[in-house]
This record gives C-alpha cells, sequence and structure tokens, in this order.
C-alpha cells in the first residue's frame, strides 16, 4: 500500500489527494453526430471532475460507452475538450501549446491500450517502441547505452530473458507478453503517471493478474501512478486505492475501493456489484432491475441519466442532473435520493 | 450421464491443423456427452483448443483443420459422415450455434426481421405471414420488442444484437444450442441479464446448451456440468458446484485462484505461472507440467490417466492416481 493522504476534508466532494499530480474540473467532450451542419451533440463525458495523487492508483469503471477511454483520451491529450480544464501539477493544459510543451507532457503522462495485438506495430520489433521512446524522450541516454538501457525496462516489466526478447517480433510473442511490452513502452519515457485503459481484458484469466501485479509493484517500485480503466470491479478493488464509477459520461460515485464496494450510495454501483458474477454466493433469483436499455448520450437534456433503469427514481431525478454529493467520508455519489451519512453542505 | 441417452456424444475426437511443419492437435482425444436439457460449460484460455471442438461439433470446421479421428454423435446422427445436403437439416433446426461476435455474424445491410426470415424460409416452406409472426414470437421470447423487426443491427445495442442472436437461434425449438462466448463483447450487467434468460430459455424449451467460456464465474451459477480444457485435452470434467468447490486439477484450482475477490481480505494472488505451451510443440506428459507446483518426474514422462477422485468428477492428472504416491503421503 502506498501512502494516501487523507487530509481531504470529509465535505469536499473531489475526495481526493492533497497534492494531485493530475487534476480535472468539470471535464467535458461532446462530440458532434452527423455532419458539420448538424446540431445534435454526443455527450461523451460531461463535467467530470477528478484527481490523481503521487503514488496513487485510481480505477475507473464503468459499463462500455460509458466515456470511460474518452476520459483517458482527454487525459493524454488525444483528444481536445469542448469544456472544463485538466490540470497537470497545477497548470492548466489548455497552455500546454507547441511541439516542445506537449512532448514534456506525454513524457510525463503516458498510456497503455487495451488491445495488445493491435497496438505494436507489426512490421518492427516488439521492443521498437521502448527503444523509440527512448530516442525522442530521453536525450541524456545516448545512442551507444540505449539498448543496455532498454533491456533493463523489459526485465522491469518481467520479460526474460530480455536480450532474445529485444528481437522478437509482436506475432512471435503471446499476449501477455505484448502487452507488457506496452507497458515497457510507456515506462521507457519515465513518466509519472500511466493512463491505463483496459490493460488486462483482452489478456487471459491465468495472465491477468501477472500484468496486475506489474501494475501494483511498478506503482511502489517506481513510484508511478496510474489510471486503470476497466469494467472488472474485482480487479480493480485488487490494485486500487481509489474507485471512480463513470455512468453515462458522467462520474456518479467515488471514494476509497473498499468503502465504495462495501457501502455503494449510488443505484448504479449497486446494481453493477450485483451484477459480478461471485462463485460463492448461493443460487438466487436475480432482481429484475437490470433489462434497462442503455442511456440516450445525444442532447441528453437534464436530469440522472441513469433514471430509466433505477428503481428508486423520483420526480427530481428527471429534471435536475444530480450532482456528486459526500455520502460518507471521501466518499461521494450523485444521486438524489441516496442517503447521506455526512454533514451536507452542498 | 445417467438417465436419458445423450443428446450429443464426442469419443475420442481428434481435430489437426495441417501446417507446413506438420499437423498440430488442437483438439487432443477429447470426450464429451451431454444430456437432453443438460447445460455443459468447457473452460479454457484462449488457443486451448475449445473454439475448435465446437467448430467441430457444429461441422464448421475448414481446411487446414480436419477431424483425424474420432466420431461425434448428435441424436442418434454420425456427424463426421453426415453429407453437406443432409447437415443443412441437421443445422439451424436441431442444433443451432450462437457465434461469439454478433457484431460480425449479423448482416449489416438487413434487418433482424428480414435475416429470422431468411432461416426460417431455409427450412419451411409456408406463407410470409407465419414467418413473420413467427420471427415476432422469437424476439417476443428473448424479451426484445418485435418494432426490432425492422431495424437494421447496428440500430441496436450490444446485448440487443446478442439477444437477436440468440432469438434466431432459437427459431426451431432445437435440441442442442452451441455458444462460443456470446456474452464476452457485454458488459457485467448486460451479461448476467443474458445468461439468466438463456437459462431461463432453457428450463422452458428444454434445449441443451454447449457454452464455451474463459470466464469460470460467469457459468458457476449458471451450468450443470464443467469441462476445464488445457492446451487441447479436456483435463477434468464434473459437476459445476462440484468443480467450484474441490477442484482436482491444480490448472482449475490455479484458475480459480486467479479472481481477485470482491469480498474478504485483499491478498496478492499469484495465478498460474508461465503462459499456455505452444500446441506444434506441446510439452512431453502431462502438459500442464512446466506450469505446475505439483509437477513430479513421472509428470515430465508420462501422460496422466483419467482418474475419478469423486462420483461424478473425473480428472486428468497423475495426482488422483489411487497408485501414486507424493511425498510419500497418498493425496487422494
Amino acid at each position: 500500500m502506498a501512502v494516501r493522504s487523507s487530509s481531504a476534508r470529509a465535505g469536499d466532494v473531489r475526495a481526493g489527494p492533497a497534492t494531485p499530480i493530475l487534476e480535472a474540473a468539470g471535464l467535458c467532450k461532446h462530440f458532434r453526430i452527423g455532419g458539420l451542419a448538424s446540431r445534435r451533440w454526443l455527450h461523451a463525458v460531461d463535467d467530470v471532475d477528478l484527481a490523481i495523487g503521487e503514488r496513487e492508483i485510481v480505477a475507473l469503471v464503468g459499463e462500455s460507452g460509458s466515456g470511460k477511454s474518452t476520459l483517458a483520451r482527454l487525459l493524454a491529450m488525444l483528444h481536445r475538450p469542448t469544456g472544463g480544464e485538466i490540470r497537470f501539477h497545477g497548470r492548466s493544459l489548455g497552455r500546454v501549446r507547441g511541439r516542445g510543451d506537449v512532448l514534456a507532457y506525454r513524457r510525463r503522462v503516458q498510456m497503455v491500450f487495451q488491445d495488445p495485438y493491435s497496438s505494436l506495430n507489426p512490421v518492427y520489433p516488439a521492443s521498437h517502441g521502448v527503444v523509440r521512446a527512448l530516442a525522442l524522450h530521453r536525450p541524456e541516454i545516448d545512442r551507444r547505452t540505449r539498448t543496455a538501457y532498454a533491456e533493463r525496462i523489459l526485465e522491469s516489466v518481467g520479460l526474460t530473458p530480455p536480450g532474445e526478447l529485444m528481437r522478437s517480433y509482436p506475432y512471435e510473442l503471446s499476449g501477455g507478453q505484448r502487452q507488457r511490452f506496452g507497458i515497457a513502452q510507456a515506462l521507457a519515457c519515465g513518466p509519472e503517471m500511466i493512463l491505463a485503459d483496459e490493460p488486462v481484458s483482452m489478456l487471459d484469466v491465468s495472465i491477468r493478474i501477472g500484468v496486475l501485479n506489474l501494475i501494483a509493484d511498478l506503482r511502489s517500485r517506481e513510484g508511478v501512478s496510474f489510471l486503470y480503466i476497466t469494467h472488472d470491479i474485482g480487479s480493480a478493488r485488487y490494485i486500487a486505492d481509489r474507485l471512480l464509477v463513470m455512468y453515462a459520461g458522467h462520474v456518479v460515485e467515488t471514494g476509497p475501493v473498499d468503502d465504495v464496494l462495501e457501502h455503494p450510495r449510488h443505484p448504479y454501483t449497486q446494481l453493477l456489484l450485483s451484477a459480478v458474477p461471485d462463485p460463492g454466493a448461493p443460487l438466487e433469483t436475480l432482481p429484475p432491475t437490470d433489462a434497462g436499455e442503455p442511456p440516450r448520450l445525444v442532447d441528453p437534456g437534464a436530469g440522472c441519466r441513469f433514471r430509466a433503469r433505477c428503481p428508486y427514481a423520483v420526480q427530481d431525478c428527471a429534471e435536475v442532473t444530480p450532482r456528486l454529493r459526500p455520502m460518507r467520508p471521501d466518499h461521494a455519489a450523485a444521486c438524489h435520493v441516496a442517503r447521506s451519512e455526512v454533514l451536507d453542505d452542498g | 450421464m445417467d438417465g436419458a441417452p445423450p443428446i450429443l456424444e464426442v469419443q475420442d475426437l481428434v481435430v489437426e491443423y495441417l501446417t507446413s511443419q506438420g499437423p498440430v492437435r488442437a483438439v487432443d482425444h477429447v470426450d464429451l456427452s451431454v444430456a437432453p436439457g443438460e447445460f455443459v460449460a468447457i473452460v479454457g484460455e484462449s488457443g486451448c483448443g475449445k473454439s475448435t471442438l465446437l467448430f467441430a461439433i457444429a461441422r464448421l470446421l475448414s481446411p487446414p483443420a480436419e477431424v483425424a479421428h474420432g466420431s461425434i454423435r448428435f441424436a442418434g446422427r454420425d456427424m463426421v459422415g453426415l453429407s453437406e445436403r443432409d447437415l443443412r437439416w441437421v443445422r439451424w433446426r436441431d442444433c443451432s450455434i450462437v457465434m461469439q461476435s454478433a457484431m460480425n455474424a449479423l448482416n449489416p445491410v438487413l434487418t433482424i426481421g428480414a435475416q429470422l426470415e431468411d432461416a426460417i424460409a431455409a427450412h419451411e416452406a409456408g406463407p410470409v405471414g407465419v414467418r413473420r409472426r413467427r420471427a415476432a414470437e422469437v424476439l417476443r421470447l428473448v424479451s426484445v420488442d418485435p418494432v426490432h423487426l425492422h431495424s437494421y443491427p447496428h440500430q441496436l445495442s450490444g446485448g440487443m444484437r446478442q439477444r437477436a442472436m440468440i432469438a434466431m437461434a432459437l427459431v426451431f425449438a432445437p435440441q442442442l444450442v452451441i455458444m462460443d462466448e456470446p456474452t464476452s463483447a457485454l458488459d457485467v450487467v448486460a451479461q448476467r441479464s443474458l445468461m439468466t434468460q438463456v437459462r431461463e430459455l432453457q428450463r422452458r424449451l428444454g434445449f441443451a446448451v454447449l457454452f464455451v467460456t474463459h470466464d469460470m464465474s460467469l457459468v458457476s451459477r449458471f451450468s450443470d456440468r464443467l469441462a476445464i480444457m488445457y492446451a487441447g485435452q479436456l483435463v477434468e470434467l464434473g459437476a459445476t458446484r462440484e468443480v467450484f468447490e474441490n477442484p482436482r486439477h491444480p490448472y482449475t484450482t490455479g484458475l480459480l485462484q486467479a479472481f481477485p475477490a470482491l469480498r474478504g481480505p485483499r491478498r496478492r494472488i499469484l495465478g498460474i505461472p508461465g503462459s499456455p505451451p505452444d500446441l506444434r510443440s506441446p510439452p512431453s506428459g502431462c502438459r500442464f507440467h512446466p506450469r505446475c507446483s505439483h509437477a513430479t518426474d513421472r509428470c515430465v514422462s508420462e501422460p496422466p490417466a483419467w482418474h475419478a477422485p469423486a462420483a461424478r468428477d473425473v480428472v486428468l492428472c497423475h495426482l488422483y492416481d489411487p497408485r501414486s504416491t507424493v511425498n510419500g503421503r497418498q493425496i487422494v
């Protein structure tokens, strides 16, 4: 476990680390759909606040289409936000302009992609990305020591023997090895933060845990922070300190992992938790709340986006978009109905 | 199994891919039977041969894959020797298949209704009105509003597309439905609701299900029996509850421990070391021995035989040989 700051006040909705590395406030990404003249907007990410601290692993969970990947791409500067602000060490990314600045940011905030089969270039050796990252981002390492340095990185992500693997091509590698190359590539820049977009969901069950352990080790050994995006809550609990639950572009619940899992406040989090297959649980009839449809993301209007599927929806849910409210210490949820256990000053 | 004769009986099946470096055995002497109305799940990692096994059963293998040995009997018929013409009658009507990716399995330029009616027309002559009614009926069966008969696949969500696929599979009340990871593209909420529905339909309509997945916990509450596959071989076969409560094969035990739990203490899991073997040159003896913590010299040299440590559970592992002892004491 990393040392985590606990100085966030109960009343602080963004309940996070005191000195965040990466912060977002009111972040939005709306895509225009149906041509240039169209007035229809798809709200992929709407009004998201988040903060990731030093040596922290934050897990972002949600169903497909909830905006998790878009959020990661916004943070990696692969998309330009349509609203809100991202701050890195307190400095707004809106002011990061020019190739030099962008490169410097990318060096410090790296991304690992979901599909290790398509994120490595098949015509180069798999180590190409690692060597290239070193050449681009680490000018202090001169050309002659670059290979030795790359081998050390491969070794640190469990790719052994590194000498042999330096020369292998992606097709010669297993899925787990490819994903380790993806992580090695990100590590080569010496980043402070890695945005990992479902890094294990394409991997086999028996090798998944190895990659998760690697992420946990890199945090404690190299001090890298992670945003770990997943739809598997079990793995989120396994490595993360804090959990963000996303639904239809909104963050609907956030807090320390165990607290959210033990006391889920948002009905969506509750539904998500009840749907996780648990071999140990007794066979019982399942509640009929999950027949719902995916939410409308094109010009959604006001109101809670979960209301159509929510068993507790009241009149307010259709009219006012709920904002994150503190529910328990460090733990907030965006729901009109959920009962708060701490003083609600919002 | 006991009672009724099995609807599907696979005996000593060997499927090989013919490559320039010689045949690669993807399914290696597999025996499996499915009773009428039974839900059998096959669990294994990618490349273990589980999809090849399904394809062999459905006679969907195409070169360079071929059945090298063994028999597949479905409802008393020999599937391996069946002619293309007879096969057309059996497929879809008696034995239907739900593919992994509904996104690719549905025709993007035809409406759901047109595709359903097409399948019906291929097997039954009859007026258009009857076909339409039937199509609407099966869609309702899987809780999709029949208005979607006029929808194209891209207009449906992933879960609905997968439901539409299942509706197509059920259009003729088949005796066996083969499902190849039908839920792997869905998120947990949609996954559970689909599984519950398959189970309920199965109870109501009485078809048998052969379900392939890599996610063991997914089938824990739905399947009657569980077959674990590793490197082309079945390594454990037993009642689902029994396998979960008393896993016998070290690979099964490893798979069960590879999932981080949602409850209980947080502890470091090690998973299964190493990675699955290359089927072009499988390890000698027991194929799992390079990754197994119980491996002995015997596991390296001698392939294990089937042992039955419990009444309904069989396992392919030397540890359960009644004659063998490890560290001077009997394991079983």
